[in-house]
């Protein structure tokens, strides 16, 4: 894994994306029903929102999340024990600049490992929160 | 355009438990590729994530002319999906609740590959108050 030592406190690699509409567009296609949203249709999302724009994808955020947190303990532990739950507190949008940071806020010995509980956060390029939540992945 | 199969979404009527859609579907490498690309990670193991497969199965079975919003995920990883398996999804309301009077639910899914690999399990807390988060997001003076 990336690192060899876990700690309180520790801090996770940050990951900054660039939100934009064709990369919102982008995901929404990955779908296999194609279905109108408030992440594809703009007006879709002025109807139901009061938003002038349409909005990304929370598991956009999700994503971003877990990429921090696999850099972080490697691909090997966290594809098959990491968990990411992310509460959402403003949206992202086309042109918004998105930096995920973290750090370590505990340890649990559970059978099979020990479980480290990660403390993640989204940012916006404002420096608005955009989410908030939790990572965890079991290490041997 | 309305799919007259699909039920409209009454939010007194679900029920906790409540069966959602099931569906398969392969993965291929140009939904990778655009997933990749999409969150600019050319390492990115779970696609599925772009799939939605909770939303997916919610749609599949519900018409919700509301809309909804979604106030939080989670998601558990065990394997990474892997190009030309199929992927087997059930999907279920997990939850549903009233927070500060604003109707809740909770969706959740559980993909399968076609070999018995767990890949993953994702869970959406939806606001179904949607124009809620929008009065939030643009306060009238």
């Amino acid at each position: 894994m990336a690192s060899k030592t876990i700690v309180q406190d520790q801090k996770i690699p940050s990951v900054t994306k660039k939100v934009t509409t064709e990369s919102i567009l982008q995901f929404e296609s990955c779908g296999i029903l194609k279905k109108e949203n408030i992440h594809n249709n703009p007006e879709l999302a002025a109807k139901r929102l009061g938003t002038t724009y349409a909005i990304a994808s929370g598991r956009m955020s999700i994503t971003f999340a877990a990429e921090s947190m696999r850099k972080f303990f490697g691909p090997d532990v966290f594809n098959h024990t990491g968990t990411v739950n992310l509460k959402f507190l403003r949206p992202v949008k086309d042109g918004d600049t998105i930096t995920v940071t973290g750090a370590v806020n505990g340890t649990e010995d559970i059978e099979g490992g020990t479980r480290v509980s990660v403390d993640l956060f989204c940012d916006n390029q404002d420096g608005d929160r955009t989410a908030v939540g939790l990572g965890t992945a079991v290490i041997k | 355009m309305a799919n007259s199969k699909l039920k409209i979404f009454d939010y007194d009527k679900a029920e906790i438990g409540e069966a959602l859609g099931s569906y398969e579907y392969i993965l291929t490498q140009e939904m990778l590729e655009a997933f990749r690309a999409s969150v600019d990670d050319p390492e990115a193991p779970f696609p599925t994530l772009g799939v939605k497969h909770d939303a997916t199965a919610f749609a599949m079975v519900y018409d919700d002319p509301i809309g909804t919003v979604n106030a939080g995920n989670q998601v558990e990883f065990f394997n990474p999906p892997i190009v030309g398996k199929k992927i087997n999804v059930t999907g279920r309301i997990a939850d549903k609740y009233l927070r500060r009077d604003k109707p809740y639910i909770v969706i959740e899914a559980i993909a399968i590959d076609e070999d018995g690999r767990m890949l993953e399990k994702l869970s959406t807390y939806q606001l179904k108050r949607p124009d809620e988060l929008g009065k939030k997001w643009h306060p009238k003076p």
